[in-house]
């Protein structure tokens, strides 16, 4: 299994006493979207925060491309952790919280990294940026503060940042569960188009609609393992274990729930 | 009664102690702002010497009177064979006085920006460095001008020990003209309008300088309110 696009191989991470992830392994090839759910603490997000090493785990191994991400068993000389910051470039991630950088206006944001990190000329970085924003219907607010911006377009903001270093893989930490219900649209949208285009992406989310419209492979983690694994509309609909089960009936009741209120 | 004529006689003699307070200061400053800013990244350093060393500089400078350091520096450095006249070393103590103080509000600053900041910019590949002078400083800057000002108001008042080391600045010069004149009310009223009028200057530009900083970036409210639910979600 060399010719992987993602390699994840055997990830342990503890936080105190809980697992948040037990022995986690994914392989991910090229074009692939896959998506992740699982109930709060399940290690989700810590699987997405160690695939760019931003969360180091404490064993396991990261490949990308053929080539070592970060190994637990190495530790992280100078020139590894260069390289790793060459990785992280190339794995574009965005937070739940958005995390767009208040000081810059929303230009400067796509701008920065392109001139720090890919070291592009600042007229380069700027038509990249332009283009970018453009693609995800930011092209009206470049001069705009992100304190000035609605939750909807701060995301976006932060795709097109992400995208602007021209990512290889996507990695999207629950991209619109901070958001007003009416903005979640505008994200779904921009990430659809995404999908479309082929990028390679793993989706933390809440949106099982999306997940099974747009997943390639579902994951649902659970105790910081990985429970159930597989085409997104058969495990929503013909779950296996009791623990997905639990899982999807807590969501259709929430979900109920708030429709009886509205 | 008030004698006008002292303040006609020997107001240049106390400009000019006015003077060589502000050159004081400025020098002082100008050192203690950078060595407040490494040091308060020194002590947040993963090499272990460097943090060590940034945080014993920083306690002995915060834990100890200042009167003290100042005679520390004055007496004890000759011994060593570093003979500097009484205004290096009155630059030089105040400069180590305002950094430990600066270090740690620049520190405190630094700790105020959400955390997802610095997550954001090292995942889109900035080294530690980069992040701080791209995405961290930046932010900690509109935060640090208040207390920062506070710790400058603070150092040009301290400066007046030095004239207890013999460095000609206003006080030293105000001792000076009231030991002729011994007219001491006249004389200090002077020497506390002039302090109270460069603190004064000093206030006011910073804090034209925080309103055009904040006038930029037209902050509301909830940019910053928003990445503490990120820090749960990302502690857990």
């Amino acid at each position: 299994m060399t010719s992987n696009f993602l390699e994840i191989k055997g990830l342990h991470k503890r936080f105190g006493n809980i697992a948040a992830l037990n022995n986690v392994s994914l392989n991910v090839s090229k074009g692939e979207v896959i998506f992740v759910i699982g109930p709060s603490g399940c290690g989700k997000s810590t699987l997405l925060r160690a695939v760019n090493w931003l969360t180091p785990p404490d064993k396991g191994e990261v490949w990308l491309e053929g080539e070592l991400v970060g190994s637990s068993s190495s530790k992280l000389t100078i020139k590894q952790s260069q390289l790793l910051n060459g990785f992280r470039a190339r794995m574009g991630m965005v937070f739940q919280q958005f995390n767009v950088w208040p000081h810059l206006n929303v230009l400067e944001n796509v701008v920065r990294a392109q001139l720090v990190v890919a070291k592009r000329k600042r007229a380069d970085a700027e038509s990249t940026a332009l283009k970018i924003l453009d693609q995800v219907g930011l092209q009206n607010k470049i001069d705009e503060w992100p304190d000035h911006l609605s939750g909807g377009q701060k995301q976006r903001l932060a795709i097109a940042r992400a995208l602007a270093m021209d990512p290889t893989l996507m990695l999207l930490d629950e991209p619109t569960s901070a958001l007003d219900p009416e903005l979640i649209g505008e994200v779904l949208t921009v990430l659809k188009r995404l999908v479309n285009n082929g990028m390679t992406m793993l989706i933390v989310t809440h949106e099982l609609g999306f997940a099974s419209e747009f997943g390639d492979r579902l994951l649902f983690m659970d105790g910081g393992e990985v429970i159930e694994e597989g085409p997104p509309k058969k495990i929503l609909t013909m779950p296996k274990t009791k623990r997905l089960k639990m899982f999807l009936e807590k969501l259709d009741v929430t979900s109920f729930k708030k429709e009886e209120k509205l | 009664m008030l004698e006008y004529q002292i303040f006609f006689d020997y107001t240049p003699m106390l400009l000019l102690g006015f003077w060589l307070t502000i050159k004081i200061v400025v020098c002082a400053i100008a050192l203690g702002i950078p060595l407040g800013l490494f040091l308060a990244l020194g002590r947040r350093s993963k090499f272990l010497i460097v943090s060590f060393l940034s945080t014993s500089f920083i306690e002995v400078f915060r834990n100890t009177p200042f009167i003290i350091q100042v005679f520390l520096f004055y007496y004890v450095l000759p011994f060593y064979g570093l003979k500097l006249s009484a205004e290096y070393v009155g630059v030089l103590a105040l400069a180590a006085f305002g950094g430990a103080y600066f270090a740690e509000i620049i520190r405190a600053g630094i700790d105020a920006v959400p955390k997802g900041q610095l997550e954001s910019a090292r995942a889109i590949g900035m080294t530690d460095w980069q992040a701080m002078r791209n995405v961290i400083l930046p932010q900690t800057l509109s935060i640090v001008i208040p207390p920062l000002t506070n710790q400058t108001l603070t150092l040009i008042k301290e400066s007046a020990i030095l004239s207890t080391i013999t460095v000609h600045e206003l006080t030293m010069t105000g001792l000076m003209v009231q030991g002729e004149t011994f007219r001491p009310f006249e004389v200090f009223i002077m020497v506390a309008l002039l302090y109270w009028a460069l603190n004064e200057t000093v206030a006011t530009l910073m804090r034209k300088f925080e309103q055009s900083i904040k006038k930029k970036r037209n902050p509301t409210s909830d940019s910053n309110s928003s990445s503490t639910v990120e820090k749960s979600e990302g502690t857990k």
